[in-house]
């Protein structure tokens, strides 16, 4: 089976000013992303992440390189036919509501005529859009846009989803309501390719991940790989005292292994945050 | 076949949405207020003409108001409902989808020209009404005095509201032209706006093509011009079509319209091809 | 060639839409006699431009004649010809522009010219007789031109008539005008009475007399009081030709 997204020697150059000099922002870029996973692309800003993900849309023209879709050629709209698009920061036509949106989206991406209703309705289940969805677009919140937005990339069941930094500027209880939906559609077999300067949430939600830098792929691999230290152990113990802890370094050291550093485990910001507030859905 | 109908349905959605989103604009709003205040209080200024047909003087405003407030309307609006999609990047989501950039223009172009078609149908509407009533006052008048009175034809003023609905529907072609290749609204409106005027007074070049000249260079211009920029004054036979100031040749409205039919495809062509190398 | 061929394609589509342009252009040019008047040429930057792309053109019609009465005011004689003469072309229809213009024209700026030069007393009576008849003749031709484009003509008929009586002392075309206006089934009731003065003026007694008897009989005496002054008056032209009493007009029985 062909993958998801297969990237082979791709360059992109932009040409500045009258003069035309050339910057270049891709280069030279090979990406294989597998069916079915959630594929993270990292880099800070101006790396070459989402002018990479605007070349495989067709939104930009490639310098050189050749892109495939799912085993068609990218631009084609076979291609685009199975593949869902948040862009960063979305913005909807602000008069139309939630619902006019994604069965506008539904209608262009060629949904059946008697499946439209079905289709719109799940997708906006699964953005948890239903409540808001006769809103007009111009009374969402940050968070309610994002999640529109995400629903009409698969309001015709594509079997891949490209999400451009879709938590940018979304709070925790908003960004983890994504995250949510990342898995949901990761367990019904499609595909998410994820692009995010935002490390945290690509850790938590993604299966691989590349790493862009300055328009070259510096890393690429499984999240449990590039990030586990093989070298290096955690144990997480409860009730430990002094002499537990001496008896144990002590038994440790018995085998030739030393103990580096002993802390409290720590819950991170976000996970209280979340506990917290959780249910105040910005809806 | 299937794809061609999924093809024009995809269009379809696109000039929906772009017609919705031009109507709600404040700008469409207060032109058509500003033209159709300029239409009625035309019989309020009948008291500055000096002695004009007194149908002509209303009529006058009425074209006026078609013409200017029109044109403006096609140019800004046009490219305002291009470069909002470039702007927000709602582009971006839209042209992710099957949907090819040609039809996305089409689509916009259907919208705009929608638009611009309600614009002239109630101006027209309106000026057709005062023109009715003035005139039947001046046929009151007439038989009282004797005189033949002044009279208009409906039929004409339906003539030419289809021919400047066309003349916009140029304009708008080109104005999305220009828009595709533009990388900012002001230059898109700048631009549009002198291609209006150049069309309007293209007529001099295609009047100069008809007289002979030894200058090589001078007649290369003139066909150039002739051929590349629209002429736009041809759908202004208002007087003689609504008054019949003038006689209008059999047949020549359906040339005239059949001429702006070929420019909205041409330029609609020329805007498609410079889209499809755009990067959003 | 592939990459350019659509573009091939998309330039000749708009060179050919270009081409049948021209032919409908020539169905209409004749409906749009407003548009490509030398006389606009010296004021399209004075706001005339709007009214030649199309629309509003009485409106701006309307201003380029105030802004010339305001030039008429100064004395300022090409801007104030320019003025009128861009009123009339870009509303041609319209009497009112003609008739002024021609007066402007024919009767004032050959004052306006001689006050330049000095006034009255400076410049020779033989100049200013020159002067007069120069202007008048341009008068006579704006007339014309008016008569040509404007669809009401008896009473430009008649200025024109007037004019050429007046100032150009030219009585054979002043007798012209009256009689076309005479002729016109709108003329007014002094048309002919005038043209035959005029003729009778110019030396032709005798062909004064039958034309204005002529039309006496045929258009006047059938109307309401048989008109007893213009009778009157070919009963004084009789009297002058000393006519046999079978050769004049036979007594009506209301003449006193």
């Amino acid at each position: 089976m062909s993958s998801a997204i297969s990237v082979r020697h791709l360059t992109k150059d932009f040409r500045i000013g009258i003069r035309g000099l050339k910057l270049r922002a891709v280069d030279d870029l090979s990406l294989e992303i597998p069916r079915g996973q959630v594929y993270g692309l990292l880099g800070p800003n101006g790396c070459g992440k989402s002018t990479t993900l605007k070349i495989v849309l067709g939104l930009v023209s490639a310098t050189a390189g050749e892109i495939s879709i799912l085993g068609h050629p990218s631009a084609t709209s076979a291609a685009r036919r199975r593949t869902g698009f948040l862009p960063e920061a979305p913005y909807f036509h602000k008069f139309l509501t939630g619902r006019e949106l994604v069965r506008y989206c539904a209608q262009l991406s060629g949904v059946a005529a008697d499946s439209v209703g079905a289709a719109v309705e799940d997708a906006l289940g699964l953005a948890a859009m239903t409540e808001a969805a006769d809103r007009p677009i111009g009374t969402y919140s940050k968070g309610m846009l994002q999640r529109i937005g995400f629903a009409q990339a698969v309001v015709h069941d594509p079997e891949l989803v490209i999400l451009d930094e879709p938590t940018a500027g979304v709070d925790p209880v908003g960004s983890a309501a994504i995250g949510r939906m990342i898995h949901t559609m990761r367990d019904k077999g499609k595909t998410i390719v994820l692009c995010s300067h935002l490390l945290g949430q690509v850790e938590q939600v993604c299966d691989r991940v590349a790493i862009m830098d300055r328009g070259k792929l510096v890393l690429e691999g499984a999240v449990d790989d590039v990030l586990a230290r093989r070298d290096r152990h955690v144990m997480t113990v409860e009730a430990m005292t002094p002499a537990a802890r001496d008896a144990a370094e002590a038994a440790l050291a018995a085998h030739g292994a030393k103990v580096t550093s002993v802390t409290h485990p720590r819950r991170s910001l976000e996970d209280l945050f979340r506990e917290l507030v959780t249910g105040s859905r910005d809806a | 076949m299937p794809n061609m109908k999924a093809s024009l349905q995809r269009t379809l959605w696109i000039s929906r949405v772009t017609f919705l989103e031009a109507v709600r604009q404040r700008f469409f709003a207060f032109l058509l207020v500003l033209s159709a205040a300029m239409v009625l209080s035309s019989v309020s200024f009948r008291v500055f003409d000096f002695g004009h047909g007194e149908l002509k003087f209303i009529a006058d405003f009425g074209f006026g108001g078609m013409f200017f407030f029109g044109s403006v309307l096609a140019v800004v609006m046009t490219a305002q409902l291009f470069f909002s999609e470039m702007d927000n990047k709602t582009a971006l989501t839209l042209l992710a989808k099957p949907l090819s950039r040609t039809e996305f223009l089409l689509g916009k172009f259907c919208g705009a020209w929608a638009v611009l078609g309600v614009f002239v149908i109630v101006l027209a509407s309106l000026l057709g009404l005062v023109l009715w009533a003035r005139e039947a006052e001046l046929i009151a008048l007439a038989e009282q005095s004797g005189k033949i009175p002044a009279t208009f034809s409906a039929a004409g003023l339906a003539e030419f509201v289809l021919l400047q609905w066309l003349r916009l529907g140029v304009v708008t072609a080109i104005v999305l032209a220009i828009s595709a290749l533009a990388r900012t609204f002001l230059f898109a409106v700048v631009v549009g706006s002198l291609a209006v005027v150049a069309g309007q007074l293209q007529w001099i070049a295609q009047d100069a093509v008809l007289k002979p000249s030894d200058s090589l260079l001078y007649e290369g211009f003139l066909w150039v011009s002739c051929r590349l920029i629209p002429n736009l004054q041809q759908f202004n036979i208002g007087d003689a079509l609504v008054l019949g100031s003038a006689g209008v040749a059999p047949g020549a409205v359906a040339e005239v319209a059949l001429s702006g039919l070929l420019y909205v495809t041409a330029y609609l062509c020329v805007g498609s091809l410079v889209f499809r190398r755009r990067e959003i | 060639m592939r990459r350019f061929s659509p573009w091939i394609f998309a330039f000749v589509f708009i060179a050919g839409a270009g081409v049948y342009a021209e032919t409908s252009w020539r169905s209409v040019r004749p409906s749009i006699p407003e548009i490509g008047r030398k006389d606009l040429e010296p004021t399209l930057g004075q706001g005339v431009l709007l009214g030649v792309l199309g629309g509003l053109r009485t409106v701006v019609a309307d201003l380029t004649w105030i802004r010339s009465y305001v030039l008429w005011e100064q004395r300022d004689r090409a801007g104030c010809e320019a003025l009128m003469r861009a009123a009339c072309a870009l509303d041609p229809y319209s009497r009112y522009f003609w008739e002024h213009t021609g007066y402007v024209v024919g009767y004032d700026l050959a004052h306006w010219e001689i006050r330049r030069r000095g006034g009255y007393g400076k410049v020779p009576a033989e100049v200013q007789e020159r002067l007069f008849k120069g202007y008048a003749l341009r008068g006579v031709d704006i007339f014309e031109e008016g008569l040509s484009r404007s669809k009401v003509t008896t009473p430009l008929l008649l200025c024109a008539a007037q004019l050429a009586e007046i100032k150009l002392k030219d009585h054979k075309l002043a007798a012209r005008y009256y009689q076309k206006a005479a002729e016109a089934p709108d003329a007014p009731w002094y048309a002919a009475r005038i043209c035959s003065q005029v003729m009778w003026d110019d030396g032709r007694q005798l062909e004064a007399y039958r034309w204005f008897r002529a039309y006496w009989t045929s258009r006047m005496l059938p109307k309401e009081d048989g008109f007893p002054d213009d009778l009157r008056q070919l009963r004084m032209m009789e009297g002058v030709l000393r006519l046999s009493p079978e050769d004049r007009i036979p007594r009506p029985s209301w003449e006193k």
